[in-house]
């Protein structure tokens, strides 16, 4: 029924648009592992020159570390608290549901640069005007919990609870049930989860503008700050490490949930 | 939007099997659960953003952030400067030619998406979710190598012998960025509607004779417009609240609402000034919003009434 023809140009029409998408992530890849200081065609060679320059720069390595630290925590922290809230409202929330669940993706849904701002001021407010460390990892907790909470829900939708119940039945408590039932089921959801808000802590532009302070600038405020005043692909090395993480949560996230999970939108 | 089972966002959630739920004995400590997640939400974003909208109340000072007087005067002066109106102005222009881009862009992904066999779906999924998880600083590095004036767009254009074009530091280059970052939330919204359209309904009209535009026109785009509606607010609201890419691509000639914001809060240290603003601009988002909502709801409650031919 479809035309031959009709096959072709919707074929064409999305490899182009295919293309535009991938097109500044390979570029920036290309850039960090050109010899050159400008990107060229053809390109001059390969180096792994930037990278060395990476390396040696303390600058960016002090915030790449300081950048791991604080997704580390912010996911520990989002993890814990994501789960738990996706079990309840998934399962004990009752009439309270939609709101609760608004309210938790909301995060998500208002702009990040407010969201700074109204914790800036807020800390200032409460006399932790200098929580400084802390203070990211609450603002990071709060971007990265939503993530969670989304993911794990999903998962938690599918389970068959009447394997729990069999487990109550055998004469198991509902600690038990929960460790050796219910956790090693939703384990895919909850790892993605984590994952994801790993990187979205990572990449986390927003709240850390307004949040971080003197001595700890996350990686992406030290890359805002350098591609303001230079194009150097030093950066372009930052840039393919966070590449390269976005390609393991895709990874993870098929594997584990698939990614149809992460569908907006509905009919 | 406000459909039962669904999120902010849009993202379905389908209802667990509420009928045939048994529960396991009833322990008032599994609330425990929901106790950390509620207080961090209460604490940290439910009260910031209060105190943000207290704090517009304030009178400003220069010796402290604030003054704890109440008045009105933030709105006020905010709201006769017609500095301020260009700048929402602007902003609400980036904001709805972006959307519009989008849309167009991301509609032919989006049903191919669908549409994909099941094996090859996968693939594309990664394609359309990669870039989404860099982040978007990244890809406006990316688009800087291209766009800036030694970039490769502009050698190539050299080499044609072509005049140079100006791609960076315009609302160009903003609007590329833009529409770059927030395709993918376009795809994956309109993918989802597209996904639960019957393919034999499109294999009727085609057979009843309809062509291939008036099959889009009559059955996909009608059938669709939830996941449009979803996507176009969602792009449309991420939009306009973006920071990195105006300010990265735009350089300092293009200013739009979060800019000025950030500026008069961390560099003019005017808390009052910049918190009225961003409550202004929230409340103006809103009512865009809401009218535009309201709009597209009639507009396809019309639609079976034009569809008579169906």
């Amino acid at each position: 029924m479809i035309r031959p023809w009709e096959r072709w140009w919707m074929a064409a029409a999305v490899a182009v648009l295919y293309a535009f998408l991938l097109a500044p992530i390979v570029i920036v890849v290309l850039a960090a592992l050109n010899s050159g200081t400008y990107l060229r065609f053809p390109p001059e060679g390969l180096s792994l020159r930037w990278f060395v320059a990476f390396a040696q720069s303390r600058s960016f390595t002090t915030s790449l570390r300081f950048s791991l630290k604080l997704a580390t925590l912010a996911t520990a922290a989002s993890t814990v608290v994501g789960t738990m809230a996706s079990l309840w409202i998934v399962r004990f929330s009752g009439r309270w549901r939609n709101a609760l669940r608004v309210l938790f993706v909301a995060p998500l849904a208002v702009p990040g640069i407010l969201t700074g701002i109204a914790l800036l001021i807020f800390f200032y407010a409460v006399g932790w005007g200098n929580t400084g460390f802390l203070g990211l990892v609450i603002g990071h907790t709060l971007i990265c919990t939503p993530y969670v909470f989304l993911i794990t829900s999903a998962v938690l939708l599918r389970f068959d609870r009447t394997l729990e119940e069999a487990a109550r039945n055998l004469g198991a408590g509902a600690l038990r049930t929960f460790w050796r039932i219910t956790l090693p089921l939703i384990k895919g959801g909850i790892i993605s989860g984590a994952v994801f808000a790993f990187v979205a802590s990572y990449d986390e532009f927003n709240i850390s503008l307004l949040l971080s302070g003197v001595g700890m600038t996350p990686l992406p405020i030290q890359l805002f700050d350098y591609l303001r005043f230079s194009f150097d692909p030093t950066a372009a090395v930052a840039g393919t490490i966070s590449i390269g993480l976005a390609f393991v949560v895709v990874l993870v996230t098929q594997k584990l949930v698939g990614l149809d999970a992460l569908y907006l939108g509905g009919g | 939007m406000g459909a039962p089972g669904r999120d902010v966002l849009g993202v379905e959630l389908v209802q667990a099997g509420a009928p045939r739920e048994r529960r396991l004995p009833r322990h008032a400590g599994r609330h425990v659960l929901i106790v950390p997640a509620l207080a961090v939400l209460v604490v940290f974003f439910v009260l910031p953003y209060l105190n943000l909208t207290l704090i517009s109340l304030m009178t400003p000072s220069h010796r402290a952030p604030y003054v704890r007087v109440l008045t009105l005067g933030n709105y006020t002066t905010l709201l006769r400067d017609p500095f301020t109106w260009q700048v929402i102005w602007h902003t609400l222009w980036i904001g709805v030619v972006t959307t519009a881009v989008c849309l167009v862009i991301s509609y032919p992904l989006a049903y191919h998406l669908a549409r994909a066999p099941r094996r090859l779906r996968g693939l594309f999924m990664i394609l359309v979710i990669s870039p989404l998880l860099v982040g978007v600083l990244i890809r406006t590095y990316g688009w800087m190598i291209l766009l800036q004036d030694t970039g490769l767009i502009n050698q190539t254009l050299r080499a044609l012998h072509l005049p140079a074009a100006p791609l960076m530091y315009n609302n160009t280059g903003v609007l590329i960025g833009l529409v770059h970052v927030f395709v993918p939330f376009m795809v994956l919204s309109i993918a989802g509607t597209i996904q639960t359209i019957d393919p034999e309904l499109e294999f009727a009209a085609r057979s009843l004779g309809a062509g291939a535009w008036r099959t889009f026109r009559r059955v996909v785009l009608p059938l669709s417009l939830p996941g449009v509606l979803a996507g176009t607010v969602l792009v449309f609201v991420l939009t306009i609240s973006s920071y990195v890419i105006p300010s990265l691509l735009g350089g300092f000639t293009v200013l739009t609402v979060p800019l000025l914001v950030v500026r008069t809060v961390t560099e003019l240290f005017n808390w009052p000034g910049g918190s009225a603003f961003a409550i202004l601009f929230f409340v103006i988002t809103l009512v865009v919003v809401g009218l535009y909502v309201r709009a597209m709801g009639r507009g396809a409650g019309q639609l079976p009434d034009q569809g008579d031919d169906r």
